[in-house]
């Protein structure tokens, strides 16, 4: 069996002794095949009982163990040391906290964050039967309704996504990605029936529209959800039911309209359809000096040659839309949601 | 610091957040805290991964309460206490129809109804899933239903004892591991819920690294008796170099064992259910194999072949992709493209703390789950019970607490239970003390494994009680090292510890005494099953000096009585 | 070589500078972009929550502009390029959306067919023309510049759309700043958001996410920022001073696209390079 020596920089801090945070460094002989959780435990059991991790199930199920393993959130438990070892003989894996949540001790940190945020967005199903008359029959759910939100249904709370979010980082009030995933999964699920009021309350400030769209949850994701679909999903979900009244509602609005227009977007009006009168004064002197280097869009954008093709199509669709409002139930409230592509499949 | 409740239940696992739940659903006005040493969504319920059986009748429109009833009684090898079996299968179908009511996202037939999958030593296809992550599922639809109600959690709260007055519950003492303040939990009434304790196997072992049995421990030492503890399951499919479980769902699913020849060998063993027959009997017909030579020889031992490549790569994407992603991560094994290396893991823990319906000799204290023996498992649990069990009589449980909390009297906690915790704690740090913790632990899972396994004979059994009992002695001086008070994994892996060894006893010195097999209990020595001497729960209590004490209890008989257990 | 060119929205106006200096010194490497004239605005990944029939009709249509030319398509912008190639791959696996998709063509004589590849300047230039080739035609190598790679988010992630970049280490766009003669700075927000998407619903917090990253390269030491993306730009160049005001970090850094890198070291002034036009001083 292939052994090498490899050296852990590990993220240590304990609030009751140390001023700072600094890195210990522990060389250890590692045979090929281990994982990152097994090297920890090894380092704890043979050189070090103070270095404080948490890990339960070491079979990738349970999410305590994740960490970031040469910058990028990961589960020890599921992580090869080998697969982390640079391709040019470097032989040496950084192991740090989870970022954008507090750390307790070493690699330990404080996860009520998401707990909490969980709890204020109705993260749970609503069942439609009441109480007295739960356990006495199935709901009838098709396969296809299933799989929408099987992948969803993996998430671990592992707090991975959370700890690579791009907003998280610049705002620890922001929603979150598990959270959203959670919504995600509820609203689509059509034994709920708190989806407006859920919705509702993930648009609201810090919520839904803040997504920067980075992508860095989908790719980082510890269970392979495509996290950032079901972010679309409720975006398109918010447009479905009529909400959008707000910031990031109105701006994707304005492309729509624009590429039915002229084909291409109106820069120059973006922000004003975006925030409204008041709330673009800001961006004014902006504005002014960008203007004064020839950066300013052109007031007025010469639509594409044949873009009365494309405001047929939007016509075609228009009205196809409408025959499919009147010939559905106007007493239903709910459009029934079919994922325009498919969410999941690993 | 003391807390007061109405109810606290230990444990957070699907069994602590039904209980949970059905309390504060029953009578909204008791006050009820869960303590649990991990998040919630991390308890070992999250690692079940093939099913749970309930008599739904969707699949084979002829199966009934009753044959599910028979299956698990059979299974048990008449062990089982049979009025608890009844309640566990007539409870099943409303049961899991009550997840799916709120939320629980299971797979589905075509026709939209909760689909059923064959699973080991039943007669008929009535194992309910979710791909394969149903524990996970479930735990998160418990835990979401438990944040709607609001339910108050203590996360990562050590449980370090129970106590009552006389047989009358005062409530738990734990340790905040995040500050290691000893903190008292005053309530009426307490469920125990703290999972199962096959971790004692260690390496060997399917089992979560905090499956230590503390509940158990706890109730040991606070003298209500543990029940069957020689019946530690060993489930067939662990993983050959870390002992992961592969879900009895890849068997459902129809693969083959396979040995070096080829041969599928089952059909020796059992040759009408091949490889679903009960895991006692595929896990002992592979480690025949293997210790006959007809396993396949590696450097991490020998193994035998799980081969799902006929399946088909769609079937396996779709219905196995945990066991997919478990094999690829820590075997480095694609089943779509090779067989999965495979041997038999601890994986389960029969036995547990004494109970009745959930019930316990202390009044106003519970326990459900893999913790306790109620006994539906008897000396085999069936593959698809584990989740019933903590389902059913963790809403049982969570229902009569919340009816018997209001009528029952608060006692307070004597402050002699917190110091005298403190005082222990702190002689951890004694300088003087040198054993180290990981190397007792390697020792315990050695001498468990080497001598309390698959196959039992005196001689080895005599063995691992020694030793199991010298490792108790050396404890005495074991040496806390980290003695900073912020978040200490090193004490609580010392506490824990102390619960395995303690239970660890437990398991040697009943395994060495039942002379008779019987399901996952197996003597070389006495290869049949005695029903005139030994049809007979095992009882351990836990005397002044720390000592164990063995008794017995009869089993509870109902419809089925003894016959021949063969498949 | 010979492809059809996406005209981002951006770049027709607030970028111009992209495709000036593109343009300048295509035809130095034989480089033949045909521009989809035709072709809408892309959505900016924000079409298809307004309507998701929209979003995949319009880009389906902008692929198929590409298909009848017989021509991938190429663009300078990430945020069209992830875009595309998402509805690419919503197309391409699914039957339906295919059908969908034409039956709102037909009248234009257009037809998709998944047969035209999207891609972006920096992977043409890469890997279809080659970085030792783009090396020979240097004629101003830019020694001693030290440049901080930017490459952003859409032409990284999600890997499953894109995949040419490992995203945590992606090593793309330094191996082109290293043909051109070019050295590198080390620094973490290489892989990182510029905060663009959000500037109009979460202002402060993507003025932060831009803050970062250019604090980042200034105080690793870099002349220049180089990035691939027309919106990392405009967040990283034209908000900078906002994004760095009440910063512990002294001064500013220039940020090029990359198609102005490569025109600097093929000997264009900065002025030809629309360099001039940038909020930040070069």
């Amino acid at each position: 069996m292939e052994r090498r020596e490899v050296s852990f920089r590990i993220y240590r801090y304990n609030p009751q002794v140390d001023r700072t945070p600094f890195y210990d460094n522990f060389r250890i002989a590692v045979e090929k095949g281990i994982t990152i959780l097994r090297a920890l435990n090894h380092i704890k059991e043979h050189l070090e009982p103070r270095l404080t991790f948490r890990a339960f199930c070491q079979a990738g199920i349970c999410g305590s163990c994740a960490v970031r393993i040469n910058g990028v959130s990961k589960l020890a438990c599921t992580t090869q040391v080998w697969d982390e070892l640079g391709g040019d003989g470097e032989h040496t894996i950084l192991i740090e906290p989870l970022n954008n949540l507090e750390v307790v001790r070493d690699l330990v940190v404080d996860i009520n964050p998401i707990m909490d945020k969980l709890k204020e967005n109705y993260s749970w199903v609503k069942p439609a039967i009441p109480q007295e008359k739960m356990g006495r029959k199935e709901h009838i759910v098709s396969d296809g309704e299933f799989e929408a939100i099987n992948a969803a249904s993996d998430c671990i709370l592992c707090g991975s996504c959370y700890s690579e979010c791009s907003m998280m980082e610049v705002n620890r009030s922001y929603i979150s990605p598990p959270v959203l995933v959670k919504a995600f999964r509820m609203n689509n699920d059509s034994r709920d029936t708190l989806a407006c009021e859920r919705l509702e309350r993930v648009s609201s400030d810090h919520g839904l529209w803040d997504c920067a769209h980075c992508h860095k949850c989908m790719e980082h994701c510890t269970k392979n959800i495509p996290i950032m679909d079901g972010i679309h999903r409720l975006r398109e979900e918010a447009f479905e039911r009529g909400m959008t009244d707000s910031e990031g509602a109105r701006h994707a609005q304005a492309f729509f309209d624009d590429i039915r227009d002229v084909g291409r977007l109106r820069e120059v009006t973006l922000p004003l359809r975006t925030k409204g009168m008041i709330g673009s004064l800001g961006m004014v002197p902006l504005a002014v000096k960008m203007g004064l280097k020839g950066r300013t869009p052109p007031l007025w954008v010469r639509p594409i040659p044949d873009i009365d093709r494309v405001s047929e199509i939007y016509s075609r669709l228009e009205a196809s839309r409408e025959d499919a409002a009147e010939a559905s139930n106007p007493s239903h409230g709910r459009t029934p949601l079919s994922p325009p592509y498919p969410v999941g499949g690993k | 610091m003391e807390h007061k409740f109405d109810i606290v239940i230990v444990g957070a696992g699907g069994g602590g957040l039904f209980a949970a739940l059905e309390a504060v659903r029953t009578n909204p006005r008791v006050s009820v805290a869960v303590i649990s040493k991990v998040y919630p969504t991390r308890s070992h319920t999250s690692a079940a991964q093939g099913g749970v059986n309930a008599a739904l009748g969707n699949k084979d429109r002829d199966d009934t309460v009753d044959l599910h009833v028979f299956d698990t009684v059979k299974g048990s090898d008449y062990l089982a206490d049979q009025d608890a079996v009844e309640y566990l299968c007539g409870q099943a179908p409303s049961v899991v129809r009550e997840l799916e009511n709120l939320g629980a996202p299971f797979s589905r037939f075509a026709d939209g109804t909760i689909a059923q999958r064959p699973f080991g030593g039943t007669v008929k296809d009535r194992c309910c899933y979710c791909a394969d992550k149903t524990g996970h599922t479930l735990l998160h639809t418990l835990f979401e239903q438990c944040l709607r109600r609001g339910v108050t959690f203590f996360n990562e709260y050590f449980l370090l004892s129970l106590e009552h007055a006389d047989g009358d519950c005062q409530g738990v003492v734990t340790l905040n591991m995040a500050t290691s303040a000893i903190e008292a939990f005053v309530a009426p009434v307490v469920i125990l819920a703290t999972g199962g304790h096959a971790k004692m196997y260690w390496n060997r072992s399917s089992n979560a690294a905090g499956n230590t049995g503390d509940g158990q421990a706890a109730a040991l030492r606070a003298g209500i008796p543990l029940k069957d503890m020689e019946f530690i399951q060993f489930h067939p499919t662990g993983l050959r170099k870390s002992g992961l479980l592969v879900t009895e769902g890849a068997r459902g699913e129809g693969g083959y064992l396979l040995n070096r020849h080829g041969e599928r060998f089952m059909v020796r063993y059992a040759p009408q259910k091949m490889e679903l027959g009960p895991r006692d009997l595929v896990a002992r017909s592979m480690e025949t194999e293997i210790i006959e030579g007809n396993g396949f020889e590696s450097d991490a031992g020998s193994y035998i072949e799980l081969d799902l490549r006929h399946l088909g790569a769609e079937a396996i994407k779709k219905k196995l992709p945990q066991i997919r992603e478990l094999s690829m991560h820590f075997e480095g094994v694609d089943p779509i493209a090779e067989p999965i290396p495979v041997r038999p893991t601890a994986h389960y823990s029969m036995g547990g703390i004494d109970a009745h319906m959930a019930k316990t000799a202390v009044r106003g204290v519970f326990a459900v789950g893999e913790c306790a023996c109620v006994s539906v498992h008897g000396a085999n649990r069936l593959g698809g019970n584990s989740l019933l069990d903590i389902l059913v009589f963790g809403k049982r449980a969570g229902q009569e607490a919340a009816e018997e909390a209001p009528r029952r009297k608060a006692l307070g906690i004597p402050p002699g239970a917190v110091a005298g915790m403190a005082d222990e704690i702190r002689s951890y740090a004694n300088p003087e003390r040198y054993e180290r913790y990981g190397i007792l632990r390697e020792e315990m899972g050695k001498a468990m494994g080497d001598n309390v396994g698959i196959y039992r004979v005196e001689g080895r059994l005599r063995k691992g009680v020694e030793e199991i009992l010298a490792l108790r002695e050396r404890f005495r001086r074991i040496r806390l090292f980290d003695t900073g008070t912020v978040y200490n994994t090193n004490l609580i892996q010392i506490l824990e510890l102390k619960n395995m060894l303690d239970l660890a006893s437990c398991v040697a010195l009943t395994a060495l005494a039942r002379q008779e097999s019987r399901g996952s209990h197996f003597r070389e020595d006495f290869p049949r099953r005695d029903d005139q001497a030994w049809h007979l729960h095992s009882l351990c209590t836990m005397e002044r000096d720390g000592d164990i004490r063995l008794g017995h209890k009869p089993v509870t008989m109902g419809k089925y009585s003894l016959e021949t257990r063969s498949y | 070589m010979r492809y059809a060119y996406f005209l981002s929205c951006i770049n027709e106006s607030m970028t111009r500078e992209v495709d000036q200096s593109l343009n300048l010194w295509k035809k130095d490497l034989d480089l033949e972009l045909v521009n989809l004239e035709n072709g809408t605005c892309c959505g900016g990944s924000n079409l298809d929550y307004v309507s998701p029939d929209h979003f995949i009709i319009v880009n389906g249509r902008n692929i198929a502009l590409a298909e009848k030319m017989g021509l991938d398509l190429v663009t300078s912008c990430s945020t069209c390029l992830l875009t595309l190639r998402r509805a690419k791959h919503l197309l391409d696996t699914s039957p339906e959306k295919r059908e969908l998709v034409n039956a709102h063509l037909a009248d234009e004589g257009l037809r998709y067919e998944g047969t035209s590849d999207v891609k972006h300047l920096l992977w043409v230039i890469n890997e279809d023309y080659g970085l030792e080739r783009l090396a020979g035609k240097v004629t101003t190598p830019l020694w001693g510049v030290r440049f901080a790679p930017f490459y952003g988010c859409h032409i990284l992630r999600p890997s499953s759309l894109l995949g040419r970049d490992n995203p945590a280490a992606p090593s793309s766009l330094d191996r082109l700043v290293e043909a051109v003669g070019g050295s590198l700075v080390e620094y973490g927000s290489r892989n990182k958001c510029c905060g663009f998407h959000t500037l109009l619903v979460a202002e402060k917090q993507s003025l932060a996410m831009t803050g970062n990253a250019l604090e980042d390269a200034l105080r690793a030491g870099a002349d220049y920022i180089v990035t691939p993306c027309p919106l990392c730009h405009t967040a990283l160049d034209a908000y900078q001073d906002r994004a760095l005001s009440g910063r512990a970090v002294a001064g500013n850094i220039p940020v090029l696209h990359l198609s102005q890198m490569i025109g600097l070291a093929l000997g264009y002034s900065k002025e030809e390079l629309g360099i001039d036009r940038h909020m930040v001083a070069a």
